[in-house]
């Protein structure tokens, strides 16, 4: 990295950087730095414009950041943080080689470069049972993402990422949809576009595409905020003439719920409720989970201290730099869920839910932080039914 | 026959000792294989394994010491779990589980790591190359 690096001049000036005002609001809301870490997206800025010759305090901080974007949300003058973060780490890994502490050593991101293999050939279907109905091709497919590889490799915090592939498809087939669900789906590439590995990321939105378009598919249905970002948002980017629908389950669910024929059981529960980065402050969806909350009756939603807009990251992201300040983030996040005196907390991220389900099950804290932790389609899937008796047209979830 | 690429992971106690002796004793080994040693084959975990296929090993090997010979203790049983639940990941993937070998040696038995190895390379070669491959290898930190 230079001073007068042209390609950093291109960043500083596309993401806003120069209009910071030194006002701080963003190191003072940045979890990282209210847990105690030596990093400021304040301290940042200012370096990069006035000075670039701090390389390793630069790095350093570059890597640190969990783009969670409450900085953005708070900034007020509309400085692109995140994506300046992203293209930094582009830009540095493709220099300097890539960098960041990877959780689990790397495993994640290592069966996610696998997957860029052009002559894959996965198992990866084994968790589809006959009680789910799925096409090989059609117009509509799913996506189910990492969900069958996290369910191996985290199974010993005991998360059931599965279930909420399960439960979307049980949901999809309700509304007498039958999604197709790609054998040789890949990861959609969110922790290698987030850690610097543009290469890698774009092979993955190509083969991705290539298969979607192999079968047919015009819409794709997806459930998981990060995989709804990555399709949604860059792939388009990646491929010239893009032309899929990318749907966020919650979405559609709302849609059709309200053409009315759809109720749901009471659950007679207090909830509280996760808002995940990439579905809140990346993509605005902040009301449709709480709409379809709202549904169930007897549910009763407790929000937490900080929800909505200035909700706290669930502690860690694209798993890199996992480490204490992650943990702090995570149990005060659990100590604000508990506060609400809520019996379940529900989230829409199978990411929140490992992070959170790992900081609960910390032998030390004796289980004052556990609490029953559920994606919004689980929930949705337990309660959904036909109002007015009706037959139904497709299977009852469950 | 496509050449394959062997990758063993090597405690550096006992099998170590029979790779020495075996060296020592100018026993012939595959030409393609690589030998990483680390102190316990309890030090290697899951993302190890998993970056080796990444890197474009077609076959890795874990080298062990006996259950009852290990030097720290849990090595082999940690070496055992690993093993099975990279396996798993190696499943989904579509890398044949075989791809993954793991073999234990007391320090006296340089015939039989040997042995191990040529039938580990003969096995490799007859599934051929791992087919997931990465298309461009990145180095990782």
């Amino acid at each position: 990295m230079k001073l007068d690096d042209p390609r950093i001049k291109r960043i500083i000036r596309e993401r806003s950087l120069s209009f910071c005002l030194e006002c701080g609001k963003c190191s003072a809301s940045c979890p990282r730095m209210l847990t105690g870490k030596e990093y400021s997206p304040r301290l940042l800025a200012q370096k990069l414009i006035t000075e670039p010759e701090d390389e390793a305090f630069i790095e350093n901080s570059v890597w640190e950041c969990l783009t969670c974007g409450m900085c953005e949300e708070r900034c007020p003058s509309g400085v692109a943080y995140s994506r300046f973060i992203l293209d930094m780490r582009t830009l540095l890994a493709g220099t300097k080689g890539l960098k960041g502490y990877r959780s689990h050593d790397g495993a994640l991101h290592s069966w996610m470069r696998l997957m860029t293999s052009p002559d894959l050939e996965q198992n990866r279907l084994d968790w589809i049972g006959p009680e789910l109905r799925v096409a090989g091709s059609g117009p509509l497919a799913f996506f189910t993402g990492c969900a069958p590889y996290f369910d191996v490799f985290f199974s010993w915090i005991e998360v059931d990422t599965l279930s909420i592939a399960r439960d979307s498809i049980r949901l999809l087939n309700f509304l007498d949809l039958v999604p197709v669900v790609l054998g040789e789906e890949r990861c959609c590439g969110h922790d290698l576009l987030w850690t610097g590995d543009r290469e890698n990321f774009e092979t993955l939105c190509r083969q991705n595409y290539e298969e979607f378009k192999a079968a047919g598919v015009r819409e794709v249905v997806v459930s998981c905020p990060e995989c709804y970002q990555v399709l949604s948002q860059f792939m388009p980017q990646v491929i010239p003439g893009f032309d899929l629908k990318i749907t966020l389950l919650m979405e559609l669910l709302d849609r059709e719920i309200r053409k009315g024929g759809l109720s749901f059981q009471p659950l007679p529960r207090r909830v509280t409720y996760q808002d995940p980065c990439r579905l809140g402050r990346m993509s605005g969806r902040y009301q449709v989970p709480r709409t379809l909350l709202s549904l169930i009756p007897e549910l009763t939603l407790a929000e937490m201290e900080n929800s909505g807009r200035s909700a706290v990251c669930c502690g860690n992201n694209g798993f890199i730099n996992c480490d204490l300040y992650s943990k702090r983030i995570q149990v005060e996040r659990l100590k604000e869920a508990k506060a609400t005196r809520a019996e379940l907390l529900v989230t829409a991220c199978p990411k929140c839910m490992i992070h959170l389900t790992c900081a609960m099950r910390d032998p030390l804290r004796q289980g004052s932080l556990a609490l029953p932790i559920r994606d919004l389609a689980n929930v949705l899937a337990g309660q959904i039914e036909w109002s007015g008796g009706e037959a139904p047209v497709g299977p009852r979830p469950r | 026959m496509a050449r394959v690429n062997l990758l063993g992971i090597c405690c550096s106690w006992s099998p170590f000792a029979c790779y020495n002796a075996a060296g020592m004793a100018r026993m012939e080994l595959p030409s393609n294989f690589d030998l990483i040693r680390v102190m316990c084959i309890g030090r290697i975990n899951q993302a190890l394994i998993l970056r080796a296929f990444e890197y474009g090993a077609d076959g890795v090997i874990l080298l062990e010491c006996q259950d009852e010979d290990c030097r720290y203790g849990p090595g082999p049983e940690v070496g055992h779990n690993n093993v099975q639940r990279v396996r798993k990941l190696l499943h989904l993937l579509g890398i044949g589980q075989k791809r993954l070998v793991e073999k234990n040696f007391a320090a006296n038995e340089r015939e039989e790591l040997v042995a191990a190895l040529w039938e580990f390379a003969r096995d490799m070669e007859a599934m051929g190359t791992n087919p997931a491959k990465p298309s461009q290898e990145r180095e990782g930190p």
